[in-house]
């Protein structure tokens, strides 16, 4: 009720004005997580005016590239680092280094300080328990276990050209097993893939609704499935799981720095960082309990130990000539 | 298509006319010089942007790959076999309200126009809810349909431009000649042949029209090819992958461009087709009566019921699903999915019934305006404003959408303070849905004939008072369901809008769009379950209104 009136009011006024003391926040934050994390912002500044605008990680990135003229944000906020590093979008950020960022592993940050990540995703599988039994099927436990042509026509994966999810997916099986031998599993993969979706959370979303066995897809969305209800298992690939970071920048457009500075500066407090790990399963930095639920669905207490520990920066170099390499061999 | 459409000049206006007519025009082609070419050149000159200078580079590239013609291909195929499918499913619907005289027809109207009321990205939900693996067919019922594919989108695709169709020939079967059919019938013409000399060559500009629309709606659609082509790839869903998945705008921009070939080459096409279409209300006409024919009536009857149910099946089920704990596993009633906690609440709500009601105002007098001065008032301009006002309708909403940002954030557009704002969302919609209002309105205003101004101008009117004292009284009810079709557009449309909004201005359908994204599949359902609800209120609204004024014959759809 308190955003209703908030957006009414300021609906009426018709305008996004940025005045001192107001922020402009951008993220691709699952709706309910940012509205969670923003609550806690706002009461932790109560004095900053916070708009904040959602949109999935591919409509923000195209909307970025094409407000970058006259940027409209100050911060951006959980997005994707593998798409944070795309070039356009680079150029809107500026160098900043938040109050203890010694904090945050090098390896989630950017050695230039234009972004850094506090919070990330890895790959999983959503796999549903009914379809797999009706098959007569066991529960598969690695990449490897779906190629076995029991599943063929019963997995769905995301679409690397379109989906970051996807291409994460795609880019940790190449780095973790080379070239030859990870192109050699997609083969044999692809033999059993049904469909490869446009987006990122829609292969979850099909197993969970018994479409499909199996749907490649990214934890929170299995850990999430699992809570609505749906019967649907979460695993984990053994081989070891492809990651993304959500990343924070500051966007050196910004005509409140200031606030925007303070805002960054709170997504790493130990508070932000406990209210993290209440929703993700991945957090960069110290602090926080995984709730019972996560466990429960299947995440290991140190998610270090099946994380594979991505090259970012390789992964965003390579992504063109990969995709294009995909699509080459598996569209048509 | 102008020049074909007009009927020919038989006398020279009159000097203050000229003006007015002039005048009109230009204001009319400049709303659509900056509200549409502008943005579509901002970001379709990208296209151009090879990353080393500008040139034709990425056409080469794109061009060479054989991957594009097979995408072509697609987008041909399934496009045509929807706008056919479509537009003859949708012609016998509207003869069948229109020529015989089947019963509860306007609640047939209001059936077949609900894939209208609710976004498109629930309807294809609602189609796997269906036809899915895992739906009610194959779970419940023992089927074994595979739905995603070409045919999956075929019939997507029918269902979505099925209302644009009807809409469209249904105004051009309200009118008809008697006298056309009497002489047929005294000549001693079997009904078949009636039918194709008499009907279908009177309203060829209405099925041209409703090819044109079918078809560019389908080509340029690509949620539902994503939500529901599996692996089947389209040239709108190559854009998506471009612009959206890889924020490549330059190879975006280009299938833009490559889309548009097939979209003017259907036009020509159907210019061809429409030509020579005479006006049908002249001062001579005779109404037409419809005779009673039980067994004609009888077989449209149910052919009209298999069509209502088809439409009745699809939000039937999105409403079932926004009524039940969890589809499809468990099935027991509740109405916590109506306790929505999606950002904002119910405040997109209120927004978009706002917008919606100005898009209707406002779009009704843009689509008005660009009839009449290129179907009333000939100006050398009649030519290309026609051409231009149907044009939108072969831009996909998402790059159109794009093209708004880039054109109007720019802190060189005078225009610049718009961005951000409700109005800018509102012309969005409006130019966004151009080509339909125009050309419902259009195929409205050519069947009533030029006589009437001619015996206007001549008697001593102006043709601004022919406007009113002729044209507008003939034209109302057209234009009062053209506002309806606007609401309803401006209520439901997604893909271009998703880049206007900010967090000042949300709109109802990226709500749906927020909850499906995280997987709450059942209230995005209740959530287009209160936008259709919304619609239908608004419908009975008007509807009373109307009644109450003593406007009792008028439909709101025709």
């Amino acid at each position: 009720m308190k955003f209703q009136t908030a957006s009414i009011t300021a609906a009426l006024m018709l305008t996004t004005q940025a005045y001192a003391g107001e922020i402009t926040i951008y993220t691709s934050y699952e709706e309910d997580e940012a509205a969670a994390f923003l609550d806690l912002a706002r009461e932790a500044m109560p004095d900053v005016e916070m708009n904040m605008l959602r949109l999935s990680t591919g409509d923000l990135a195209a909307r970025i590239i094409a407000e970058q003229g006259n940027p409209q944000h100050d911060v951006i906020w959980g997005f994707a680092a593998s798409t944070i590093v795309n070039p356009e979008i680079e150029k809107t950020l500026e160098p900043y280094a938040p109050e203890g960022i010694e904090g945050i592993p090098a390896a989630f940050k950017s050695a230039d300080d234009k972004w850094f990540a506090v919070t990330g995703y890895m790959a999983a599988f959503c796999v549903n328990n009914e379809r797999l039994k009706d098959k007569g099927l066991e529960m598969p436990t690695s990449w490897a276990d779906l190629t076995d042509p029991a599943f063929k026509g019963e997995v769905v994966m995301p679409n690397p050209a379109s989906s970051g999810t996807g291409y994460i997916q795609i880019s940790s099986i190449l780095q973790m097993m080379g070239e030859e031998d990870g192109w050699a599993l997609l083969d044999d993969l692809d033999e059993n893939v049904a469909q490869y979706i446009k987006s990122g959370s829609k292969p979850c979303h099909a197993a969970s609704a018994g479409e499909y066995i199996v749907g490649a897809s990214y934890d929170m969305r299995a850990i999430k499935n699992i809570a609505e209800g749906y019967p649907i298992t979460m695993v984990i690939p053994s081989e070891g799981s492809g990651n993304e970071l959500e990343a924070n920048a500051l966007v050196a457009s910004s005509d409140n720095k200031e606030d925007a500075k303070r805002f960054l500066d709170w997504t790493i407090t130990p508070e932000a960082a406990t209210a993290y790990g209440k929703w993700k399963a991945i957090v960069t930095m110290p602090g926080g309990e995984k709730p019972q639920q996560f466990l429960d669905a299947g995440l290991p207490k140190d998610t270090s130990d099946v994380l594979h520990p991505t090259d970012f920066k390789a992964a965003a170099d390579d992504r063109t000539a990969i995709i294009e390499e995909w699509q080459k061999r598996y569209e048509n | 298509m102008a020049d074909v459409m007009a009927p020919p000049r038989r006398r020279l206006p009159k000097m203050g006319d000229t003006t007015i007519s002039l005048g009109l025009s230009v204001l009319v082609l400049l709303a659509l010089a900056v509200f549409f070419v502008v943005p579509v050149i901002a970001i379709l000159w990208r296209s151009f942007d090879t990353g080393a200078g500008y040139g034709l580079g990425n056409y080469v590239a794109a061009l060479s790959d054989p991957r594009i013609w097979e995408l072509v291909v697609n987008s041909l195929a399934v496009s045509g076999l929807s706008a056919f499918c479509a537009v003859t499913l949708a012609y016998f619907y509207a003869y069948a309200l229109q020529r015989t005289h089947v019963v509860w027809k306007s609640a047939l109207r209001m059936v077949v126009m609900l894939p209208l009321f609710a976004p498109s990205l629930i309807q294809a939900q609602g189609l796997i809810f269906l036809l899915g693996r895992n739906g009610i067919f194959n779970r419940f019922l023992g089927f074994d349909i595979e739905i995603y594919g070409f045919w999956g989108v075929a019939i997507a695709n029918t269902l979505y431009t099925f209302p644009y169709a009807f809409l469209i020939l249904s105004a051009a079967l309200a009118v008809a000649d008697a006298r056309l059919y009497e002489g047929a019938i005294v000549m001693g013409a079997r009904p078949f042949k009636i039918f194709r000399t008499v009907t279908l060559a009177s309203t060829k500009f209405g099925i041209a029209a409703a090819l044109f629309v079918a078809f560019s709606l389908s080509i340029t659609d690509f949620g539902n090819a994503i939500v529901i082509g599996g692996n089947f790839d389209v040239l709108a869903t190559e854009i998506y992958s471009k612009v959206i998945g890889q924020a490549q705008f330059h190879l975006g921009a280009v299938i833009g461009v490559i889309l548009l070939v097939p979209a003017a080459l259907s036009k020509l096409i159907v210019e061809r087709i429409s030509k020579k279409q005479h006006s049908q209300v002249t001062d001579k006409s005779v109404a037409l009566q419809i005779r009673p024919n039980r067994k004609r009536d009888w077989l449209f009857g149910t052919y009209a019921g298999l069509i209502v149910g088809v439409f009745l099946s699809v939000p039937l089920i999105v409403v079932f699903a926004s009524l039940v704990k969890l589809w499809p596993y468990n099935m027991s009633f509740t109405l916590q999915h109506y306790r929505f906690d999606v950002q904002n609440g119910t405040a997109p709500l209120w927004n978009s019934i706002g917008v919606a009601m100005a898009t209707a105002f406002f779009g009704v007098i843009a689509v008005f305006a660009a009839s009449i001065v290129t179907l009333k008032f000939r100006t050398p301009l009649s030519g290309p404003i026609s051409f231009l006002a149907t044009l939108p309708a072969s831009i996909p909403g998402m790059v159109l959408g794009l093209g708004y940002v880039l054109a109007f954030n720019s802190l060189s557009n005078p225009l610049n303070f718009l961005y951000g704002t409700f109005p800018l969302i509102i012309l969005l919609y409006i130019y966004y849905n151009h080509a339909q209002g125009y050309l419902i309105t259009a195929t409205s205003l050519k069947q009533i004939s030029s006589t009437f101004d001619e015996a206007s101008t001549m008697l001593g009117g102006s043709a601004l008072r022919t406007l009113f004292k002729v044209t507008l009284p003939l034209l109302w009810p057209t234009l009062l369901g053209v506002g309806v079709f606007f609401f309803m557009r401006a209520m439901v449309s997604l893909s271009a809008v998703i880049f206007l909004i900010t967090p000042q201005t949300q709109v109802a359908a990226v709500s749906v769009l927020q909850l499906a994204d995280r997987g709450a599949t059942n209230q995005a359902a209740a959530f287009s379950v209160c936008i259709m609800g919304i619609v239908i209120l608004m419908l009975l609204l008007v509807r009373t209104v109307l009644w109450a004024a003593g406007a009792r014959g008028v439909t709101l759809i025709r």
